[in-house]
């Protein structure tokens, strides 16, 4: 029958003697004194701090102020025995990798079954030898050490993943508000001209986009239209896709172009955005529509998407095989006139609208693209271009693009329409 | 994207298989910056099996081409599909890298598109 030791003297350490291992704790919890002791000798003996404690209750309250680095506890005690004080161990989250070795008198297989699965990790019989002993202890020690590694390489991810998650917070907020930006440089739908109705669709695919449209007055008789893209994606291609608003804004062309003829505008804006060092350049159709007359002027640098839609007539592409911006400071461009006579429409759009694949790998294409928009001529700007969303949308089976996907709209109203606006 | 290399009379040809877009252009900057390093004096891109070029793709072999010419490099595009074709018109990148319809033709610089 062991003698309980009061709180106080449990975890008792002893001076180290053997090799240093005097930063090494290991708690001995065990109700006989002799026996006890004897172990603390050994221990202390080969260079450990040995804490002992008088029984479960008594050996739990010193794990959870000492943190040993290992636990050796004998099978039978009084209060709370060694397979409980195990149970308490792994059920509490602070303790539960402690490394813990059962004492027991006898080596039962049905004995060290219960023993582990009440949350032993190893055994250690009374009876045994000193070598054993040290095989044990250090067995069990190299267990901590790298329990105790994998722990703090644990903790430290859990650091470095809440610093990420802040910075992505950061980031995202960033995005958002950059996002609104760009989007606030987009026209406002409606009707920028008497006598014209516009309207667009445009959804980034990454939150910013590298594509951006513009219609707005140039001057009292024109109005400017055009369709950017700034290759690559992400905020890199939406800074410059920004850049080249700033340059294509009526006040800056009148004041670094001149005026607003296409032609001008592109040969100056191929001057001043030269391709990156990372190959990054823009492709830009710009279009110039003579209010008076309704007389088109366009040039296409390296984009393909804008076309014209006139009642009884076939669709006419606006593109022209010319060299984005960027690729030769020496380019030359030449213009396209088209008449727009009422009910026509001029359509505006990004690759990124018809660039899409099929599941088996098929380019949707311009001409799908142009077979939706003719199939619905007699239907609104808006239904158009959701109609060649939807399509576009549904040969690629995604809900989203994977390019930015904008699509613009413009009408000259018919003569009647304009009447009945007026009225 | 898939890029082997091999040699064919005195270019070297890259045989590109996949697509040549935005999320590729390491790869291909990659072959082409290995083709430079070496005594050649004719590159061959063989985009037989080049299903889709973005703009990405475009700008790279635009800006491969100004450097390779630096470097006293021919560059040459064999038989690109129809829609690489289409892409490559609209942006008139003939006019920069001549396109042929064989490797045949870029050796001999004969049959090339209109720039």
């Amino acid at each position: 029958m062991a003698i309980p030791l009061p709180p106080s003297q449990a975890g008792v350490s002893s001076s180290a003697s053997g090799p240093s291992r005097s930063g090494t704790s290991i708690l001995l919890i065990d109700d006989e004194p002799v026996a006890r002791r004897s172990l603390a000798g050994r221990l202390t003996k080969m260079g450990y701090r040995v804490l002992e404690a008088v029984d479960g209750v008594d050996g739990l309250a010193a794990i959870r102020r000492e943190h040993p680095d290992l636990i050796i506890v004998d099978w039978m005690m009084p209060q709370m025995d060694g397979p409980t004080l195990c149970e308490r161990l792994r059920s509490d989250p602070e303790l539960a990798t402690s490394q813990v070795i059962m004492m027991t008198s006898h080596d039962q297989p049905e004995q060290i079954a219960e023993g582990l699965a009440r949350g032993a990790d190893d055994f250690l019989s009374k009876a045994a030898s000193k070598q054993e002993i040290v095989a044990r202890v250090q067995a069990g020690l190299r267990t901590h050490a790298l329990v105790r590694q994998l722990e703090r390489t644990r903790d430290d991810l859990d650091c470095s993943n809440r610093a990420l998650v802040g910075k992505q917070r950061v980031l995202d907020e960033d995005l958002a508000s950059s996002a609104r930006f760009v989007h606030s440089l987009l026209p406002e739908p409606g009707a920028p001209a008497p006598g014209a109705s516009m309207a667009w669709r445009y959804l980034p695919s990454l939150t910013l986009g590298g594509d951006l449209f513009g219609v707005a007055k140039w001057g009292e008789e024109h109005l400017g239209l055009y369709m950017l893209d700034a290759s690559g994606h992400g905020v890199s291609a939406a800074l410059r896709a920004a850049a080249m608003v700033t340059f294509l804004h009526p006040d800056n062309l009148a004041r670094v172009v001149g005026g607003h003829d296409p032609v001008a505008i592109v040969t100056e804006a191929n001057r001043r955005f030269p391709m990156t060092a990372d190959g990054d350049y823009f492709t830009l159709w710009v279009g110039a529509l003579h209010l008076p007359t309704w007389r088109l002027r366009s040039v296409s640098a390296g984009h393909g998407g804008a076309f014209l839609s006139v009642p009884g007539r076939p669709t006419t592409w606006l593109s022209q095989s010319n060299l984005p911006l960027g690729f030769d400071p020496e380019a030359g461009y030449v213009a396209l006139e088209q008449d727009m006579p009422p009910g026509a429409r001029i359509y505006l759009l990004s690759d990124g609208v018809y660039e899409t694949m099929s599941p088996d790998r098929e380019l949707w294409g311009r001409e799908r693209l142009q077979q939706v928009v003719e199939a619905r001529a007699g239907e609104s700007i808006e239904q158009v271009i959701d109609a060649c969303f939807e399509a576009s949308r549904a040969w690629q089976r995604a809900d989203h693009f994977t390019d930015d996907a904008a699509m613009v709209g413009l009408e000259r109203n018919r003569e009647a329409s304009i009447v009945k606006r007026e009225q | 994207m898939k890029i082997t290399q091999r040699e064919y009379k005195q270019a070297i040809v890259l045989d590109l298989i996949g697509d040549l877009t935005y999320d590729n252009r390491g790869t291909f900057k990659e072959a082409v910056e290995r083709v430079k390093a070496s005594a050649c004096r004719h590159l061959i891109i063989n985009m037989e099996k080049v299903q889709f070029l973005d703009s990405s793709g475009l700008g790279l072999m635009a800006l491969m081409s100004q450097n390779l010419k630096l470097n006293h490099i021919r560059l040459s595009v064999v038989n690109p599909q129809s829609y690489v074709r289409e892409i490559m018109n609209l942006a008139n990148i003939a006019k920069l890298v001549p396109i042929y319809n064989s490797e045949d033709d870029a050796v001999s610089d004969r049959g090339r598109a209109a720039a």
